[in-house]
């Protein structure tokens, strides 16, 4: 689905590097400068950068525990936030003028392959998170109402992550060849009414999977009385 | 002959596919809307709600559009 990524050179022989990968290491390296100047440079009262970061990630801390509690989401914020601005942040690169038009450089979310590997990384995060409330209520699970459901259960394992990442790649991917052929229709002006409407999607998408990921991950590790 | 019918098909899949979510997508907007108005304290919830509902029911028109995609690569 979509076109074939070209190789831009390999890895040690065995690793493929595409434009994708590329952005991601970009997108990486630009994050982790922005962690490493906001840790150094922690004040008491705060700066007007700090205070944007810390609006941000206070943002982020009540968006999750709204959604599963104030334990929970103490407990799995890293990795939810991490997935929320790297996502946010891979969408919005595809906005980045010459983003998308050479091989070296492309919007990683545009891609399947980059959406089915965050779709993978979810699915063994949940399973992680269910074996970590206990080994019994993560097998009780899958036989929850009646053992009847046991192979209905055990595929929706599977189709919730492989849903997430379809729905992500379907909409940045829609939008992007939307943009395209919009492009080739008038060139001048028109475009940018999808473009903008594109930042508005891109930061939805964003928020759509971490959502789910969290209300998955409430039902993995719902214990009941 | 062939490239056309795929044509026909491609177009079918996304038209098709859009129409259903679209009326669903319609009738959850305008309830939630009526219980915001409703109930305006309750307006948080039901907004993080609504994006869940049309996100899930986004995902049937997308699967169309994956779909169309695949066909028009065929023609």
């Amino acid at each position: 689905m979509g076109e074939k990524s070209k190789v831009l050179f390999s890895l040690f022989g065995v690793l493929d590097v595409t434009g994708e990968v590329v952005t991601m290491w970009i997108i990486l390296a630009l994050l982790t400068v922005i962690c490493l100047i906001v840790k150094c440079n922690l004040k008491e009262r705060p700066g007007v950068f700090q205070n944007m970061i810390e609006t941000g990630v206070e943002y982020l801390d009540n968006f999750f525990e709204g959604l599963l509690g104030r334990e929970k989401s103490r407990q799995y914020f890293t990795f939810l936030a991490s997935l929320f601005i790297f996502i946010i942040i891979a969408n919005y690169s595809g906005l980045v003028p010459g983003v998308g038009l050479t091989d070296y450089v492309k919007a990683p979310t545009a891609s399947l392959s980059v959406t089915l590997g965050l779709g993978a990384l979810t699915f063994i995060f949940l399973q992680v998170a269910g074996l970590r409330c206990g080994v019994k209520h993560y097998v009780k699970r899958f036989f929850s109402p009646i053992f009847i459901m046991f192979p209905l259960l055990v595929l929706d394992e599977f189709i919730k992550p492989a849903s997430l990442a379809l729905r992500l790649f379907g909409n940045v991917f829609g939008e992007e060849m939307v943009t395209e052929e919009l492009y080739h229709l008038i060139p001048i002006g028109v475009p940018v009414v999808m473009m903008v409407l594109s930042i508005l999607f891109c930061a939805l998408q964003a928020l759509v999977f971490t959502m789910l990921t969290s209300i998955y991950l409430d039902e993995v590790t719902e214990i009941e009385e | 002959m062939n490239s056309a019918i795929i044509a026909i098909a491609a177009a079918a899949a996304i038209a098709i596919s859009t129409l259903g979510p679209a009326i669903a997508q319609g009738m959850t907007a305008k309830s939630a809307m009526e219980s915001i108005a409703r109930q305006p304290d309750a307006a948080k919830d039901i907004r993080s709600t609504l994006i869940i509902s049309l996100a899930l029911m986004e995902a049937l028109t997308i699967y169309g559009l994956l779909i169309a995609f695949m066909l028009v690569a065929k023609v």
